[in-house]
């Protein structure tokens, strides 16, 4: 079961605070302005700055 | 009705949260997981709970997630997150204490500023009483707290005042005492003896065990909450109490008939930051919300103890 979309809508980088989008494979929320990937597990979105995996583009 | 609670899968925010859901709400749960304790046991704590489609849950920290965004939506707000451990909070731990039960809380509140709420419930705690003469333990007394944590509570709480008086933030003050039932922390007394006992260990008491407590059990402090949203004035503080002081030796009599054997005690020194007695005045609660505890404490031990028996088995994803 993914993340629905009414906790999408609550969520945004606790880095900038700006919008975040799920990824391609919905495992993951990223930030493009901090170049972050917020993890997805068992359908948790972990939002802590620490956790977050820098994005190589 | 949409509802934010804080330190959701913690001891109380879980069972705050279950209650919610059956009260048909909606319920967004955030909690970070601090390593006070096992991970393991906060996401047993939310197994069912995940289950339910009214209930969404965000991992993460109040001092970093986008608040505004958080609120959209909210109802009512169960503030239930906190560092806790009256022990743990001397020293150079305190900024913890600090960042997460005073800033996180101001943060909480400001942002209720721009994303009103019908009511702000704030967990406070029986430890901003401190080493208090007066027994039972006032609303209106002066608070005096013994540790860094009592410290921590009173001025969250404060400021949850603060924000009534000057910007109307209809907050409510519960002032918890000595919580305990299923789910309660590992570093407990009550968690811990009964760990030991099934371990056959002997169970540790600091001081001579003469010290009481007013213990309150979880269902109980979950109702004051919704009674809390319901009733309540804004800007009020009250007493949860369980309705009885009780030793910590008349508590370890009781364990062991709930047992059915004799349990190996050993006396240690005192700590830091313990109370002597604690005992809520619950008159204001029962007159203004119409708080009444229900659980005694024989029947809450039991609750506790089958818990615990599941615990230690390795069954405790309920």
């Amino acid at each position: 079961m993914a993340i629905s979309q009414e906790l999408l809508d609550i969520l945004a980088c606790p880095k900038c605070k700006g919008d975040i989008y799920l990824n391609e494979t919905k495992d993951g929320l990223i930030c493009d302005r901090c170049k972050l990937l917020y993890e997805i597990k068992d359908d948790i979105p972990i939002m802590l700055i620490d956790e977050a995996k820098p994005i190589e583009k | 009705m949409k509802c934010l609670v804080t330190g959701a899968a913690g001891f109380i925010g879980s069972h705050l949260s279950e209650y919610l859901i059956k009260k048909a709400c909606k319920v967004v749960g955030i909690d970070n997981f601090m390593d006070y304790y096992p991970r393991s046991i906060k996401e047993a704590n939310i197994a069912c709970l995940r289950k339910n489609l009214n209930f969404e849950f965000i991992e993460g920290s109040l001092l970093e997630v986008d608040l505004l965004r958080l609120l959209n939506g909210v109802d009512v707000i169960f503030h239930q997150s906190a560092q806790a451990g009256v022990r743990a909070s001397w020293g150079q731990n305190f900024k913890i204490y600090s960042d997460n039960n005073i800033l996180a809380t101001q943060m909480l509140l400001e942002a209720c500023k721009q994303s009103p709420v019908e009511k702000f419930v704030y967990a406070s705690s029986s430890s901003v009483y401190g080493d208090t003469k007066d027994l039972p333990m006032n609303e209106s007394s002066m608070p005096c707290p013994v540790s860094p944590y009592g410290v921590s509570k009173l001025a969250a709480e404060n400021l949850c005042c603060l924000y009534y008086k000057n910007f109307g933030i209809p907050t409510v003050s519960l002032r918890y005492f000595t919580v305990y039932g299923a789910r309660q922390r590992p570093d407990m007394a009550f968690h811990r003896f009964f760990r030991w006992a099934l371990e056959d260990k002997p169970l540790k008491v600091y001081g001579d065990g003469e010290q009481s407590r007013d213990f309150t059990h979880v269902d109980d402090i979950v109702e004051a909450n919704w009674l809390a949203f319901e009733k309540a004035m804004p800007g009020e503080v009250f007493n949860i109490g369980g309705g009885s002081r009780v030793t910590l030796n008349e508590v370890i009599e009781l364990m062991k008939e709930l047992l059915g054997r004799e349990l190996k005690v050993h006396y240690q020194g005192t700590q830091k930051g313990d109370v002597r007695h604690t005992l809520a005045n619950m008159t204001k609660a029962g007159e203004k919300v119409g708080y009444k505890p229900k659980v005694s404490i024989r029947d809450g031990l039991k609750t506790e103890y089958e818990w615990v028996k599941k615990l230690v088995s390795g069954r405790v994803v309920e």
